[in-house]
């Protein structure tokens, strides 16, 4: 029965594949050959609406909302995505703000109105946020209805991750305060494993890579920031500014203390630069280990091209599979790095020898 | 390079879904699942205690148990030595004053048998000296003219009376 199983989940996963192959054949010879860099951001990037599964061209319409010099403009994303002008906007191509909607004024120009349209990223930080709750109110109405009982299945698994993040993380590092502040870095830590796990489901409601856009790690990273230095304790500015070194070093030329400040914007820096290189570059390498298929077919005919699918497929499972492993380990870092600086900016102060 | 200039918009967005994530969640969700999983944990460490306890208890109440055994049996031969010594002192005892009273009894018998000589020498005394009256009297009687011939009589009389004894 099982291999009976397995042989039709291949079957299915190869006449896939055979499909795929020759939608991308008509395709490439649609629309010429290949632009690999074009692909890749188009895949990387947002984009106004969202693909449904395995089309190209039939997209969920996201309302758009952007305000320009003649006020606020609230519509759906399928007025404007082929190349339409609604309501003097459209979607600007080539030039400064490839890819974005544009206001088109009076003589032509274009001009960026505030765009806080729900773009397919924005639709997709929904999503994870939603199934977030989900999953958290799963275990939380676990404890409510069945008290001390350890927990099955699905949400098994969450608890053993709350309990690793938690018991084993976040209390280890923070002590009394973990209670605290662990809501906010459970909260972290969820949303970004649910968002870089989500980004790896090419199909709809994943597919959208959140994690890889500077804007997101930028937010959570601002947010952090503002957590660690804003319950910063007075011994924690004290070292900032007037820190334990010899005078020299602090008195006429303020070195130490600029130094100081500069790390206080390193810190968040480097937890937004880490998640977002770590989770794009994941994402960029499996895009070019499938394109490699088509540019191979473009360059040495369809031969060479089926037989780099089958290496360039066995490349990119492996590459999701440490993708899957790296969006664990990112959500990780980011959350116990947060832990400890946010616990670094609650030092007492010092007793001697520490 | 859309990828490395933030949008304001997602930023903003982004900002909102997880403001809102957050205060949902730490309101109603993460204080309730942390306190519940302390409280599991505790539970659970109770437990282990208390089993571990019981468990010692256990081994103790068997040792306890052994304990009393032997010296319900070191007890047993205890009281079956001294029953044993009880009774052979109740039979010396029981000897001792059996030879006691057989004593009194004899002495008792000896004592009854001299009274019963005394008193029957008393009679004899009495009996003897009655018939020597009566012999005297006999002897005043017969007008003896000499002493021989009174000693005669007596002694005749005394011979007479003894072999009537």
């Amino acid at each position: 029965m099982k291999k009976v199983i397995t042989a039709i989940i291949t079957l299915v996963i190869v006449a896939l594949m055979v499909f795929g192959y020759w939608r991308a054949a008509q395709h490439h010879h649609q629309s010429g050959p290949v632009n690999p860099k074009e692909i890749i951001y188009e895949h990387l990037g947002d984009a106004y609406g969202w693909e449904i599964p395995f089309s190209h061209d039939v997209r969920i319409p996201l309302p758009i909302i952007v305000k320009g010099t003649d006020g606020w403009h609230c519509f759906l994303s399928s007025s404007i995505t082929d190349g339409q002008t609604y309501e003097g906007y459209a979607i600007a191509h080539g030039g400064d703000h490839n890819g974005k909607v544009v206001q088109v004024l009076a003589d032509g120009s274009q001009v960026r109105p505030w765009d806080f349209s729900v773009t397919k990223n924005v639709a997709a930080i929904f999503v994870a946020a939603l199934i977030v709750a989900l999953m958290v109110f799963s275990v939380r109405n676990w404890y409510k209805k069945h008290g001390m009982k350890a927990p099955r299945k699905g949400t098994a698994l969450l608890e053993l991750i709350v309990d690793y993040v938690y018991t084993d993380t976040i209390r280890p590092i923070m002590g009394k305060e973990a209670p605290k502040y662990a809501p906010y870095l459970l909260t972290v830590f969820f949303f970004i494993l649910t968002m870089n796990l989500l980004g790896l489901i090419v199909i709809f409601p994943g597919g959208a890579n959140l994690t890889g856009n500077l804007a997101v790690t930028m937010t959570l990273a601002v947010i952090t920031f503002f957590v660690i230095n804003l319950t910063g304790t007075r011994e924690y500015w004290k070292e900032i500014f007037w820190p334990d070194v010899p005078l020299a070093l602090k008195c006429p030329v303020p070195m130490m203390p600029l130094i100081e400040v500069l790390g206080m914007f390193t810190k968040p820096i480097a937890l937004m630069i880490r998640l977002f290189a770590n989770m794009m570059g994941g994402h960029m390498v499996v895009l070019v280990l499938m394109l490699l298929i088509f540019i191979f077919t473009g360059m040495f005919g369809a031969a060479i091209g089926g037989v780099t699918a089958v290496f360039s497929l066995a490349f990119t499972l492996f590459m999701l599979a440490l993708d899957t492993l790296v969006s664990f380990i990112q959500a990780y870092v980011f959350t116990i790095l947060s832990t400890i600086f946010i616990s670094m900016a609650h030092v007492q102060p010092h007793h001697e020898h520490e | 390079m859309e990828l490395f200039t933030p949008e304001f918009g997602l930023v903003f967005w982004m900002f909102v879904a997880f403001a809102c994530l957050y205060g949902i969640l730490a309101k109603f969700a993460w204080p309730f699942i942390i306190k519940s999983m302390e409280q599991r944990a505790d539970l659970i460490d109770k437990g282990v205690a208390y089993a571990q306890e019981a468990k010692a208890q256990l081994d103790n109440a068997k040792a306890e148990a052994d304990q009393l055994v032997a010296e319900a049996r070191q007890q047993q031969a205890d009281i079956l030595r001294d029953a044993a010594k009880v009774r052979n002192q109740i039979i010396e005892n029981a000897r001792g004053e059996a030879a006691v009273e057989a004593k009194k009894v004899s002495d008792a018998a000896l004592v009854s048998i001299e009274q019963a000589r005394k008193e029957s020498e008393k009679q004899l005394r009495q009996e003897v000296s009655e018939i020597a009256l009566q012999i005297a009297e006999k002897v005043l009687r017969r007008n003896v003219s000499n002493d021989e011939a009174q000693q005669e009589l007596v002694d005749m009389y005394l011979k007479e009376v003894e072999t009537k004894n």
